[in-house]
């Protein structure tokens, strides 16, 4: 028969010092883990959350990252005839050429200065991006010096409000607007006209071209396409295949979340063990009535891994809200692929939460079972004479 | 029996529960130490007097945008200036790695010779570098764990430059700040994109540290309202800068590591306080027989501070032996080089073990000193 509950919950109460500290020393080691797996789980999310499955991304052969790809005009022109290609209500064929320009600017407090992406885009691109909408200002116009800046990189970089300029090179562009891109990785750009980008940046080759087919056969049909054209060298892949690949950023992130978490969790087990064995030796002559009354040894070893594992469940609980916070916060790291910096936030999804209960639950079972087995093992006269 | 033999036993009389104390406060400093270094390989480039006599120029909108290589006729005459090479990143893949560990560089060799005051050739000849078109120089460390030699091939695929080098080793070099990278001739870059002109930044090495600030002064003078303005600076800041695109690091790596000592301390607190109730009654008895509170204190100090010690020298040794004989740079994909674990590092982890060790003594101290004989000797278990 096993002993209930209220006899464990009534025991953590009761040594209330020894239990405060070890919830806590849990609760650490779980918000610590959880909030590095949020770090990585928002830098995933935004890689995730961009692209349109009926979008194709063309760069060119070998490069790694939009950035890094160089494309010319005569790419272009051979593309934007292509058969498959969808066209919008004014006829004209959905296709964009782009370029992205990587320009230093200042943070905000005057933390140093990070690389930015700048992307020249056109008309025809925003179209192919309608998750991206204007929240505050208005567009930039082609032919001008204007750039409209995704409002969450404004918040991270000085002179990025509406009316501020941004110096590249001799010339200053106006930013004229703010922009919103549901947390997808255009949250970490600036847009402006393509062909001022090229003027502006002296550049005469574009980085990428995104094109939409009329259907998903087409779609097929011009990568294979572009794929045997060996004039072409360039590689073509849906847009949400690309960005889903971009997501190395995330992966030291994981790792150090993997490391610290083994490690810490190592001494924490140590803690409740330490915890449940004082336990164990303070309850000697409880432990002998309990088996003079008929509780068997099993019921004895489980009464003290479900105290352990409640000890720690709620460890578990207060880390998770000790974390909570931070969750929608925004920050910023350089990502080496496009070598500019990448904005995301901390996501501190249900599941992930789960998971750092689910995680103090384990540090709680293996830090109470030696403990456990112990007590189970007492011999009953002498652990009734005990005092 | 006198007092030492006296704490002693009284640390290690419930040897599970020191094992435990003293495992978890060496697992946490270990930890803590790991940090540490991580913080400090993340965010303090290595150091070499020559490189504040070093320095880069990249054009000023940022450092993936090219500068014209015709700025070098400019920078020539600038006085101070000992020597400048061009210096362009090439970013390619070694073999069909998916991830190369150390960089290429392309860099006009005879004016690269004076700038590389700390290395020197381990193998092969520099002439022999200059001389053929086709070749290159290696650092040792990639050298070594390729499992390469003079005369081998290395090819690599572009992937800012649509070009792929195909290079044979000319010399070894050892000695620099950085050695796991790969140079070759400038002139094959522009012969295979077409000579478009463009180079990706300026190195250059001064006459002194004194003429530096006024070097840069100059650089950036000389440039400014043209087409490519550039920013010129020291080695040291412009590595400084680099890092500081990384973002937070500092503040990430901080706050878990006080994260981490404030699990430290409520272990070892909760595991004093927990040896000093076990035997309440004792230091009753103690205090009975006359032992005044600043010794019993003395007492319960000595034993938190041995335990704390003692996990502290085995989480500090523990960690710097890992450290030092796991090859990191192999393990990450030279993510992580050196991850030296240094005397400052070690100390730091020592106090704070030590600090804790005190800490730790105080509530039950306070406890014990606040107890009344007559109740102490009531108390069971």
């Amino acid at each position: 028969m096993a002993l209930p509950l209220k006899y464990n919950f009534r025991n953590v109460v009761v040594r209330w010092r020894s239990t405060i500290s070890t919830v806590l020393g849990i609760a650490l080691v779980v918000s610590v883990f959880v909030l590095l797996r949020a770090l990585a789980r928002g830098i995933e999310a935004s890689s995730a959350n961009t692209g349109d499955p009926r979008n194709i991304l063309v760069v060119r052969k070998g490069s790694q990252a939009e950035s890094g790809s160089l494309l010319g005009r005569e790419n272009f022109r051979t593309l934007q005839y292509f058969d498959e290609i969808a066209r919008n209500e004014k006829d004209e064929p959905l296709i964009s050429v782009e370029i992205i320009a990587i320009v230093s600017m200042p943070r905000i407090q005057g933390l140093g200065e990070a690389n930015t992406l700048i992307r020249g885009i056109t008309a025809r691109g925003m179209e192919l991006r309608p998750q991206v909408t204007l929240v505050d200002g208005r567009w930039f116009q082609p032919g001008k010096r204007e750039i409209t800046v995704a409002r969450r990189l404004a918040g991270r970089f000085a002179g990025l409000q509406i009316g501020g300029t941004v110096k590249a090179g001799p010339d200053m562009l106006t930013v004229v607007g703010h922009y919103d891109a549901k947390g997808s990785a255009f949250d970490s750009e600036a847009w402006m006209d393509a062909d001022e980008a090229r003027s502006i940046f002296d550049r005469d080759q574009y980085s990428s071209i995104l094109l939409r087919p009329k259907d998903d056969a087409a779609a097929t049909t011009i990568i294979a396409k572009i794929e045997k054209d060996k004039r072409l060298a360039l590689r073509a892949e849906r847009e949400v295949d690309y960005y889903s690949k971009q997501t190395m950023t995330a992966i030291p992130i994981k790792i150090l979340a993997g490391l610290l978490g083994t490690a810490m969790s190592i001494g924490a087990i140590f803690a409740a063990m330490n915890t449940m064995y004082a336990s164990v030796a303070g309850r000697t002559r409880e432990i002998g009535t309990l088996r003079v009354l008929g509780y068997s040894r099993r019921s004895v070893v489980l009464c003290f891994l479900v105290e352990g594992a409640f000890l720690a469940a709620m460890g578990g609980v207060v880390g998770c809200l000790l974390a909570l916070p931070m969750n929608g916060v925004a920050t910023g790291t350089m990502d080496f692929q496009s070598f500019a910096e990448t904005v995301f936030e901390f996501r501190i999804t249900p599941a992930l939460m789960l998971q750092g209960v689910a995680f103090s639950v384990v540090i709680g079972l293996l830090g109470s079972l030696l403990p456990a087995i112990r007590a189970s093992r007492l011999p009953v006269i002498s652990a009734l004479k005990s005092l | 029996m006198n007092v030492a033999t006296f704490v002693a036993k009284n640390a290690l009389r419930n040897g599970r529960r020191a094992f435990l104390t003293i495992i978890s406060v060496a697992v946490s400093c270990a930890l803590l130490i790991s940090l540490l270094t991580l913080q400090r390989e993340l965010t303090t480039p290595p150091e070499s007097e020559a490189a504040s006599l070093r320095i880069i120029a990249r054009n000023k909108v940022s450092l993936a945008q090219p500068l014209p290589a015709r700025q070098l006729a400019t920078l020539d005459k600038i006085p101070g200036i000992v020597s400048v090479s061009p210096f362009s990143f090439f970013g390619g893949k070694f073999r069909e790695e998916i991830v190369t560990g150390f960089a290429q560089f392309a860099v006009d060799p005879a004016r690269f010779a004076p700038l590389m005051v700390e290395g020197h050739i381990l193998a092969g000849t520099y002439e022999d570098f200059i001389k053929d078109r086709n070749s290159c120089m290696l650092g040792a460390d990639t050298m070594k764990r390729y499992g390469l030699k003079v005369g081998d091939k290395m090819k690599f695929t572009g992937t800012f430059y649509p070009v792929d080098l195909d290079l044979r080793i000319a010399c070894i070099y050892e000695g620099m700040v950085d050695d796991r990278n790969v140079f070759f001739h400038h002139k094959l870059l522009d012969e295979l994109t077409g000579d478009p002109g463009t180079v990706g930044t300026w190195y250059l090495l001064v006459e002194s540290a004194e003429v530096s600030n006024d070097v840069i002064t100059k650089i950036n003078k000389a440039f400014e309202n043209t087409s490519a303005e550039v920013r010129a600076e020291t080695e040291r800041a412009f590595q400084m800068g680099f890092i500081s695109m990384l973002g937070n690091v500092k503040l990430l790596i901080g706050s878990i590591s006080t994260v981490v000592v404030f699990t430290l301390v409520l272990v070892s607190i909760s595991t004093m306080s927990m040896a000093i109730r076990e035997r309440f009654r004792e230091l009753a008895v103690l205090k009975a027989l006359g032992f005044k509170r600043r010794e019993l204190f003395s007492f319960i100090l000595a034993e938190s501070f041995g335990l704390a010690g003692l996990g502290a020298l085995l989480g500090i040794g523990g960690s710097w032996l890992l450290w030092s004989h796991i090859d990191l740079q192999k393990l990450t994909n030279g993510f992580l080089i050196y991850f030296e674990v240094t005397p400052r590092i070690m100390a730091t982890a020592g106090i704070v073990a030590a600090l804790l060790g005190i800490v730790a003594a105080i509530g039950p101290s306070i406890a014990v000193a606040r107890m009344s004989v007559v109740d102490g000797l009531k108390t069971l278990d």
